[in-house]
């Protein structure tokens, strides 16, 4: 059996279960391999459920009319890549979540969260922080997008995913942060010239 | 002195892009008994077997990346590659030859098909190696051996068995260009069918042989075709390659560096701490700066 190193440190320390505990959700994971440029989800479609990025690294976006990318999250191993609105209202998304390399997902579906609910002591508390660090993530996003400068935004990026420049090209970076590629070579030259 | 004996021979295996421009099948790390502690100082190998890539206009291959701690070593058997990096170097390798670039402290480069080549198109056979530097070298400044085919060592062998052409280290009196940080041999043998060539390397020297063209009989007990990857047990000295067919074979061998390996993307150092280090010095520029 797939022992999901990364799920299971996510579920002792964010749900407090006990190891046997972990072995029971384990036995209810429908995994989900999908392969580099591969679709998890296309605008028009529900997205059904969130998901933990066991291994891999996938990219949330959305194409502006004129075929522009606007990358609005990267997940990599650890993180949980959803559209929300989409899962909980059950609209249709605007999104497109597609990988960027060969990724292992465990789909958070309702059968698990409800079996995560029996189990863990402190799973309400716990999902509200979350939710609420999510929403702050995305104020903080916005507010840098709207005030920030392209400088300011580059040393932000790196807090939060130091290790993310070496695993997806330069436009990508340059789309999630709402700047050209030229204006991100101008902050890294800066950078490299004063260090 | 005894025989090296073989523990096993891998089969390629599937492939996967590395940019757009090079198609490798990956031996080390991933490969099957192969991981980095096993085949120290080679810690990795990729390699782009034969493969025709159709005329391009925009040259393919791999944008701007960093590399610390350790050396790389781009053998080129077909087709040719340019290569940039952030000090201001670059260059050509041709078909023949051997680029060593010694990454240390930090390199930023970027390595894209040769335009000529990439506007016609072509065969295109490639290995990159990674050499592990030892931890006190691992900071020392970032140096080229650009080596071309002329100036390998060329062993002859008797009877017009073809040559053995030596990258790094010796094979028998015959030296290679190359200078390394820790002992290793590395040697291309072009052989004429029937040719037989001896080697010996110290029994703990992590050894292998990859078969870049034709097949060969190793120690007149195997047949390894192309593609394949011969690695040797850590016990014994001597084997032989016996050439079925016209051959080309690139035999790695080096001392392992008994040191503790931290290992991220493009950063290879002895703990999680230097790993972390590289990584905040690579997002604030201090590898320099290399135009996409």
């Amino acid at each position: 059996m797939a022992t999901y190193p990364n799920f299971t440190q996510y579920l002792i320390e964010k749900f407090d279960l006990s190891e046997s505990n972990v072995y029971l959700i384990h036995e209810l994971i429908k995994e989900k391999y999908i392969s580099s440029e591969g679709f998890l989800l296309k605008p028009g479609e529900i997205c059904k459920h969130t998901f933990f990025v066991e291994s891999g690294l996938l990219r949330l976006y959305s194409l502006s009319e004129n075929g522009k990318e606007h990358i609005i999250q990267f997940a990599a191993e650890n993180w949980l890549l959803s559209d929300r609105d989409s899962v909980f209202f059950r609209e249709p998304s605007k999104f497109y979540i597609e990988a960027i390399e060969n990724s292992l997902l465990i789909p958070l579906d309702e059968y698990l969260i409800k079996k995560i609910e029996e189990l863990s002591s402190n799973f309400r508390k716990n999902n509200e922080i979350l939710l609420h660090n999510h929403i702050r993530h995305l104020n903080q996003r916005i507010n840098l997008l709207l005030s920030a400068s392209a400088k300011i935004r580059y040393l932000e990026f790196i807090k939060l995913y130091p290790d993310l420049q070496f695993r997806v090209p330069q436009w990508m970076v340059a789309s999630y942060l709402g700047i050209t590629p030229e204006s991100l070579s101008r902050v890294r030259r800066d950078l490299a010239n004063k260090s | 002195m005894s025989t090296k004996n073989i523990e096993l021979i891998a089969n390629p295996p599937a492939p996967h892009f590395v940019g757009d421009g090079f198609r490798v099948h990956n031996f080390i790390p991933s490969g099957f008994r192969m991981d980095m502690e096993r085949m120290s100082p080679f810690i990795l190998l990729d390699y782009n077997s034969k493969f025709h890539f159709p005329a391009s206009d925009k040259p393919k291959g791999v944008g701007v990346h960093p590399h610390r701690g350790f050396e790389t070593v781009t053998i080129a058997y077909k087709g040719k590659v340019a290569h940039h990096d952030s000090s201001g170097d670059g260059g050509v390798i041709g078909e023949g030859d051997v680029q060593w670039m010694t990454a240390a402290s930090g390199v930023l480069h970027k390595e894209y098909h040769e335009e000529e080549f990439s506007k016609k198109g072509g065969d295109f056979q490639m290995v990159q190696l990674w050499v592990n530097l030892p931890a006190k070298d691992k900071m020392s400044q970032p140096k080229y051996q650009a080596i071309s085919k002329d100036k390998m060592g060329i062993y002859k062998m008797p009877d017009g068995g073809g040559n053995i052409e030596v990258i790094a280290g010796n094979y028998k009196d015959v030296q290679g260009p190359a200078s390394t940080f820790t002992p290793l041999h590395m040697s291309n043998a072009r052989l004429n069918k029937g040719a037989k060539a001896e080697y010996s390397f110290p029994a703990e020297y992590n050894t292998g042989a990859l078969v870049i063209e034709g097949s060969i009989n190793v120690n007149g007990q195997e047949v390894a075709k192309t593609d394949d990857f011969v690695l040797f047990e850590n016990a014994g000295e001597s084997f032989t390659i016996e050439a079925m067919d016209n051959a080309v074979v690139l035999i790695i061998s080096g001392e392992p560096i008994r040191e503790p390996i931290a290992a991220q993307g493009p950063f290879v150092m002895n703990t999680k701490q230097e790993i972390l280090q590289a990584i905040n010095d690579f997002n604030m520029g201090k590898f320099g700066y290399l135009e996409d």
